[in-house]
Order: C-alpha cells, then structure tokens, then sequence
C-alpha cells in the first residue's frame, strides 16, 4: 500500500515544504530519480496519458491524474 | 488508491490543454477523470508563496478521492450535473503550440542529463505565453487572465483543507456573509457542480462572470439548504497575484523588473503617509535582461513609489500591476515619484 502511494506522498509533501535531500540533488537528478520511483513501483503510469485512459477503459476503473512539476 | 488507474504527468510538454484546465501556476494538481475523459474534479490550491500546504492536506486529498469514487458509481446518470465541470474550447491544444513557446520545445522531454529541466515545459510558462498573447496584440490584460483561479477567500468563504468543502470561516462583511453562508457548512454543490475539493469552488470562480450570481447547495446541521452568492463588478480584483510564479513576467512587462511591498504602518506613520495614499516599497530590483529595465531607469531598493502614473490612492502592488498592465502597452513610458530618504524623485518606468 505505501508503495502505491509514495508518488503521491512524495508530491504533496514537495508541494507543500522544501525536502533537505532533494536539494542536494541537480533539477535533472530530481526528474530522472523520481521517473525511476514511479517506474519502479510499477503502480503508477509514467506521463502517458494515453495508456491511463486505455486502462481505466478496461478496468471501469476511474483516472487520478496527479500533475506535478518536479523540478 | 487502487480503486483508480493513476498516471504521473511530470512535463508541461504535450500536455493535453482541451482536457487539463486548471491553476498553472501550481506545481502540483490532481485531475479525477472518467476513461472517456469526463472530468469528475479537480484538486490541487495554493495563495500564498512559502505556504503551500496552507490548501493542501492528506485528508482532503483522500475526501476528494472518495467523492471521485462515488461520481464515478453514479456514472453517467450524473453527467448532466458535471457539464459545469468540463473543460472549454481552447486556441491551443498544447503549450508548444502557443507562439511564446513554439520552436523553443518538443512534445517530450530530454532525458539526458543536462538537458531534462531545460526541455520542460513549466505549467507557469503556460499562463505567461496566454498574458504574451495580449501584450503582443496590444491588448489590455482582461481580470479574468490577470486574476485567474482566485481562491474563495475572495468572495469571505475561507475552507477547511481537511474536507472536500466545508466552510471553516466566513469573512465579516464580504458577499459569502451577504449571502447567508456559516462555518460548518458544507458545500455540496456551487452551481450545481458537485463539489469535491477546494479547486472545483475556484473552477466556478474561475469561470463566473461579473458581476455574477452564483447557487449553492449547503447542508447545515444535517439538513439542506439553497444560498446565492451576489459578486459584483470588481469581485475578482480582491484576488492577490503577487505570490504567483507568473507575476513575475507581469513584473518585467509592468514594473521593469522590479517587486514592490507595502509600506508597514510604522514606517508609514513616519513619513507621514496617510492609510489612504499610495506607498509601495521596493523590496527588490531585477538585475537582468528586460527585468533589469527598472534598474536601468534608475530605480533603487527601499525607494517608496508615492505617484504612479497619476495614481496616488492606496493600492497593492497586484493593483498596481493589473493597472497599468490594462492601461498601458509596451513601449510607453510612466511618470513615477518616489521618496529616497529625504529626496522626493521623479523616475520614469518603462512599460515592456
């Protein structure tokens, strides 16, 4: 379960304060780690809307779209 | 969460403009969407520069999802509630399409190193390239573009972030008092738009007129209630811009780069500056390129600007911006005075 959420959480505590550890890291560092943290959960879709609304189709599922600028 | 298909969109770059509509000057938002694209709500607030999480809450964020959850169920019975909820027609479908940003980005980003935030897109740059848009054209910046998404704090209702939308305060004297509105209520709908979160209030802002008369649906004390909210005229101008990533290109175009504050009261009381007269101060004056343009003309940090362009009545620094920005097109040039120390100076701000 946390897995599913770390994308989440990760952005709305980025959203809502300055992470110590994230500024260590270049703007390019901050994108590229947090694509591998989404890929590697493997429980979000990783800027491909399209596919998100091919899934939610055969699921009957709904679509969370969480938009986040990381850098 | 596993009851939604969830995609992470990290790039402004090809992002899908005819379905995302929201506040780009945030740098996180949340779309609920049905697979045919139907928009069920929004998430995703912010006032202020250093507190983000002031709209922002984990418990709200997990209201909203279950509000998601229950429209969803409903779906589509519901549809002709959600109309209201559904994007506009736009003039383009992707940010690289507007003329500020076309020939400068691709539709996906570079993802080698050294290159990955340059070829982003920033959802901000989007509500830059659509203000270039007016000034290109000689056109004065219409409210709803200066003042977009505003937060319901403007029209007095103040809500609690750990709720999809339940009042928490509503401001003495504003339109949400006028109108009968209490804390504790909650808000189920606002214009007959089903309500999940914060940022589906300022989706109907967002898109009301002025003046405008908008219906809600409140539950008091368990039982149904009908109110409207009566905005009038200038409702939307009460909406602050100066926390906004996109103020400052407002800033270049208007104040040649420079970031006024209000004067405090002491120093105010010191100058003899009534309560009533204009008195911005000058927290910071850009050093580069066209922000550099008020610099340039002479103008120093902790100058207080007392007369702008025959404006002396008391005004923020995003009334100031929005009149001139409606008033004044590049390449003019506006009478300033300004107190340094004990020298009353008359400048000239060049209009970009």
């Amino acid at each position: 379960m946390l897995r599913h959420l770390l994308p989440l959480a990760v952005g709305l505590c980025v959203a809502a304060s300055s992470l110590p550890a994230a500024q260590t890291q270049t703007r390019d560092q901050m994108v590229l780690s947090d694509r591998d943290n989404v890929l590697g959960g493997g429980k979000w879709i990783y800027n491909d809307l399209a596919k998100g609304l091919d899934e939610a189709q055969r699921a009957g599922k709904p679509l969370l779209v969480v938009l986040r600028c990381v850098p | 969460m596993e009851q939604f298909v969830r995609v992470r969109v990290v790039q402004g770059n090809a992002l899908d403009l005819s379905l995302f509509q929201f506040d780009t000057d945030l740098t996180f938002a949340a779309f609920f969407l049905n697979a045919d694209r139907t928009v069920y709500g929004r998430f995703g607030t912010r006032s202020e520069q250093k507190r983000a999480d002031k709209e922002i809450t984990m418990d709200g964020f997990r209201e909203a999802l279950t509000g998601a959850l229950e429209l969803h169920r409903d779906y589509p019975a519901n549809k002709s509630a959600l109309q209201g909820k559904q994007p506009l027609p736009v003039k383009f479908k992707t940010p690289e399409q507007y003329p500020g940003l076309s020939g400068k980005y691709t539709a996906t980003l570079n993802l080698s190193t050294g290159k990955v935030a340059s070829s982003c897109i920033h959802c901000h740059q989007v509500g830059e390239a659509q203000r270039k848009l007016f000034r290109a054209d000689n056109q004065p910046i219409p409210d709803e573009v200066l003042h977009p998404w505003p937060v319901p704090d403007v029209v007095g209702l103040s809500f609690d972030p750990k709720t999809k939308a339940k009042l928490a305060g509503v401001a003495a004297g504003s339109a949400a008092e006028k109108a009968g509105f209490k804390a504790g209520d909650e808000l189920i709908s606002l214009e007959g738009q089903p309500l999940l979160s914060i940022a589906d209030v300022q989706w109907v802002l967002h898109q009301a007129k002025v003046p405008a008369t908008l219906k809600a649906a409140v539950r008091r004390e368990g039982g149904p209630l009908d109110l409207t909210l009566q905005l009038d005229k200038f409702w939307r101008r009460n909406s602050e811009i100066s926390w906004r990533p996109t103020t400052w290109d407002l800033r270049r175009m208007a104040l040649g780069g420079l970031v006024l504050k209000e004067l405090d009261a002491t120093t105010r009381s010191q100058l003899g500056l009534p309560d009533t007269a204009l008195a911005l101060r000058v927290d910071y004056v850009g050093q580069y390129g066209e922000h550099a343009a008020g610099k340039k003309a002479g103008f120093k940090k902790e100058d207080i600007l007392v007369n702008c362009d025959d404006m002396t009545q008391r005004m923020t620094e995003s009334d100031l911006l929005r009149n001139l920005l409606q008033k004044r097109m590049a390449g003019s040039r506006v009478p300033v005075t300004v107190l340094r120390g004990s020298e009353k100076l008359t400048l000239e701000l060049p209009i970009q």
